[in-house]
């Protein structure tokens, strides 16, 4: 029988030659003894004071060792350039570099806003986000010294919006939908009409509820319990942070490509635009549609046969009007199986704004390495699941009704207010109840 | 009875040392799941204080994330303690050599994962809690193989069985619940600047990997049910706690995805298109935690197989022998008795 020998030091150039050479290594019982039997040959050997030097072994060094070293490696974490509007805005001119015009924008960016672990607001501007929740929010997760908690974007957010708010975390390629994109600053579920930023409230309601069916969360649970209480105000906070500095770097790179304005922190036309952003969303709250009340007949009318029908035949007359078309989506039925088709705003960006159709790959791939994601199409509620991604109350889908939803093919229906066409406050109400009463038909 | 019977405290020591390893696995998976690493900033002590000398009301009463780091600590130094006693005790009745020291490097290796613990918490490095994080259910598994290894079934199990067809499966089994284990490491410790493309490719592999291990454990399962291994009854019941685990696992799997990403077809169904995820929420954490510690088990049963098998198919003491005496092979007995 073939022996090891024991007199050989453990890391021997006759060991690496035995290693690489594993699969011509003699007899059946050598490989029992050399590949099955690692551990008895090492505690034998260990305990009569020899050397050891199965290949087994010398693989688990080397492997524990790669394991180490691959952990030495990291690299600084920072904001990631919004290389995929760049290229959007540059596709059809040779002359101009998207990285590195994105590039220029993220160092123009970086000396207003800071870094990932150090974020700052713009000198000379009034703040329109707290910074000490921003503060709190960035950087890594943990607890300082003093036991107040850090890093709240990333121990909730960043494996699915991405470091930069742009929706690109680690998990977004298999989400369905995609995470939000906050550089845009369009939002989908808010009280303020298209165009308009969402307010505090609307971003703090998406938060605590969450969005039933999606892999966006409810935090409920964090705001209920004392120690994390301000984590979801906080995490607004930074929403919102990420959001004006995402669109104030959207709107240099298209001020870069279109206008070839420079690039510099006191260039004016640029801090015009970064006072506009800013004023935007200041002005949010003055901006939100108060809440809507249902009236009374409502709430009452389930209980009233006659006038429940009444209601649903109402409804559904709204539902299959010409002036709200939403059988044009949502299907005959509500089961969101409508002849019409199309693409959220984050998607056209990129697409069809850009010369691209979105339909044909050898198209969308090309822009592929700025972190575009494949484009799918927006999907029509289904009335007959009875769930909202904005909200199931019958207020909020008024909202959605008389707001639209931002960034999505579901316009803002006409209201009949000053002798323009439109449905009436009660209409609506009626229509909301249709809705509300599919949910049973499924 | 003799007087010279002594308890063992060497099985003692060894199963309770196992024993308390798979919570400490349990509380480690907490701390991932609610990002607690970096909840007690310093290390070894804890905010200043001495692990041990921490104020219990504080700890107790204080943040849920520092509640369980710390105790993950105060298990980890416990656990530490178990091995020591379990050490002193093979050094002073366990009359194998290679036993004594395989519980010394047992010692070793709960050190080594307390000091990879230690430095991802001073470096604050999330690939160490990675490596920490795989590094666990290793140490779990060598625990089981070192209480196995006292136990009566190691002595006094026959060598009975000839193919070698289960032997090499029960290895393949091992290495396929190491890998993904691995890999799953990979996806909850994954970094913030990870590309979507390298989570979805390791995704994939996850899933891949959980048809190799099912494969694999069906395949034990069949193969102990079938001649020659029916005759070894012993060899069943870490076969049966593996396709229990399995299904286990499987389940657990799918409800980890749901509780952390909700499905991509979550249209399909009523509860499905309904269900909210909830952040941190008591039955999601568990539910996540719960799978990453069965792949723990599912390790330390592969291990559980591995000795069964080995202690039936192959004699180790035939192994040293021959190692000894190259001729002593052929004059072995057919039943061989502990080593």
């Amino acid at each position: 029988m073939r022996r090891f020998d024991t007199t050989n030091p453990w890391f021997s150039w006759e060991t690496v030659k035995r290693v690489c050479s594993l699969p011509r290594v003699g007899k059946l019982t050598n490989w029992r003894l050399s590949l099955f039997d690692p551990f008895e040959i090492f505690m034998n050997r260990f305990a009569a004071g020899n050397s050891v030097r199965s290949p087994w072994l010398l693989g688990l060094v080397l492997l524990l060792l790669f394991a180490f070293i691959s952990g030495c490696g990291r690299s600084e974490l920072e904001y990631r350039p919004n290389g995929l509007h760049a290229a959007s805005l540059t596709r059809e001119s040779a002359e101009r570099d998207a990285v590195e015009i994105a590039k220029q924008a993220a160092e123009l960016i970086e000396t207003w806003f800071g870094t990932l672990d150090q974020p700052r607001w713009p000198a000379g501007l009034l703040e329109s986000v707290r910074m000490d929740s921003v503060s709190r929010c960035a950087g890594p997760v943990g607890r300082r010294d003093d036991k107040v908690e850090r890093g709240v974007f990333r121990k909730h957010c960043v494996t699915c919006h991405g470091l930069s708010g742009d929706g690109l975390g680690p998990a977004s390629m298999l989400l369905e939908p995609y995470p939000r994109d906050f550089r845009r600053g369009t939002f989908k579920f808010k009280s303020t009409p298209v165009g308009k930023k969402p307010s505090r409230d609307d971003l703090h309601r998406t938060l605590y509820e969450g969005i039933p069916g999606t892999a966006m969360p409810s935090f409920r649970a964090l705001e209920e319990s004392e120690e994390f209480a301000h984590d979801i105000e906080d995490l607004v906070e930074y929403v919102r942070f990420l959001s004006i500095r995402g669109e104030v770097e959207r709107r240099a790179i298209s001020l870069s490509v279109r206008e070839g304005i420079p690039l510099e922190p006191n260039s004016v036309r640029i801090q015009e635009v970064l006072s506009e952003v800013v004023l935007k969303w200041n002005s949010a709250p003055s901006d939100a549609l108060p809440e809507p009340e249902p009236p009374v007949w409502f709430t009452s009318a389930p209980s009233d046969q006659a006038r429940h029908l009444e209601l649903i035949q109402k409804g559904k007359s709204h539902f299959e009007s010409e002036l709200t078309a939403c059988v044009k989506c949502h299907g005959k039925t509500g089961a969101g199986d409508g002849s019409s088709q199309d693409y959220d705003e984050w998607t056209k960006d990129w697409t069809i704004l850009a010369g691209i159709d979105p339909k044909h790959p050898k198209e969308w791939k090309e822009m592929k390495p700025y972190g575009a994601l494949k484009p799918v199409l927006a999907k029509p509620r289904n009335f007959h699941w009875g769930t909202f991604h904005g909200g199931k109350s019958p207020s909020e889908i008024f909202k959605r009704i008389v707001l639209g939803i931002e960034g999505t093919p579901m316009p803002p229906v006409a209201r009949a207010e000053n002798s323009n066409p439109g449905l009436t406050d009660d209409e609506i109400w009626e229509l909301v109840y249709y809705v509300m009463q599919l949910e049973n038909r499924s | 009875m003799s007087s010279e019977v002594k308890f063992n405290f060497v099985k003692l020591w060894g199963w309770l040392a196992a024993l308390f390893i798979f919570p400490l696995i349990w509380v480690g998976g907490l701390v991932t799941t609610h990002d607690a690493g970096m909840a007690v900033p310093d290390w070894p002590g804890t905010y200043g204080y001495n692990l041990f000398l921490y104020p219990f009301w504080t700890w107790l009463y204080g943040p849920f994330d520092l509640l369980i780091e710390h105790g993950h600590r105060l298990l980890g130094s416990w656990v530490g303690l178990l091995v020591i006693f379990l050490c002193i005790a093979a050094w002073r009745q366990e009359s194998r050599r290679w036993y004594r020291w395989a519980c010394v490097g047992l010692l070793g290796a709960v050190i080594a994962q307390g000091l990879l613990g230690g430095f991802r918490v001073v470096l604050d490095e999330r690939t160490i809690a990675m490596i920490h994080g795989c590094g666990g259910p290793m140490v779990f598994a060598y625990a089981c193989f070192v209480a196995l290894a006292s136990s009566s079934d190691w002595k006094n199990a026959t060598r009975s069985l000839a193919p070698r067809g289960l032997w090499k499966l029960s290895w393949v089994l091992l290495a396929s619940t190491v890998t993904q284990l691995i890999l799953g490491a990979q996806l909850r410790h994954a970094l913030p600047s990870t590309s979507p493309v390298g989570f979805m490719s390791m995704v994939h592999l996850h899933l891949t990997f959980a048809g190799v291990v099912t494969l694999a454990i069906l395949a034990v399962a069949l193969v102990v049910r079938k001649v020659p291994y029916a005759q070894e009854p012993a060899l069943k019941l870490p076969s049966n706690a593996l396709v229990g685990l399995l299904v286990l696992q499987l389940l657990l799997g799918i409800g980890t995805w749901m509780a952390n990403y909700a499905l991509p077809w979550s249209e399909t169904t009523w509860s499905l298109a309904r269900y909210v995820i909830a952040a941190k929420g008591y039955w999601e954490s568990m539910l996540v935690t719960a799978h990453q510690a069965t792949g723990s088990l599912l390790i330390a049963c592969s291990t559980w197989l591995i000795c069964r098998v080995a202690r039936r198919q192959f004699s180790l003491a035939e192994n040293r022998n021959s190692l000894n005496n190259p001729g002593a092979s052929a004059a072995l007995p057919e039943s061989v008795s502990a080593v």
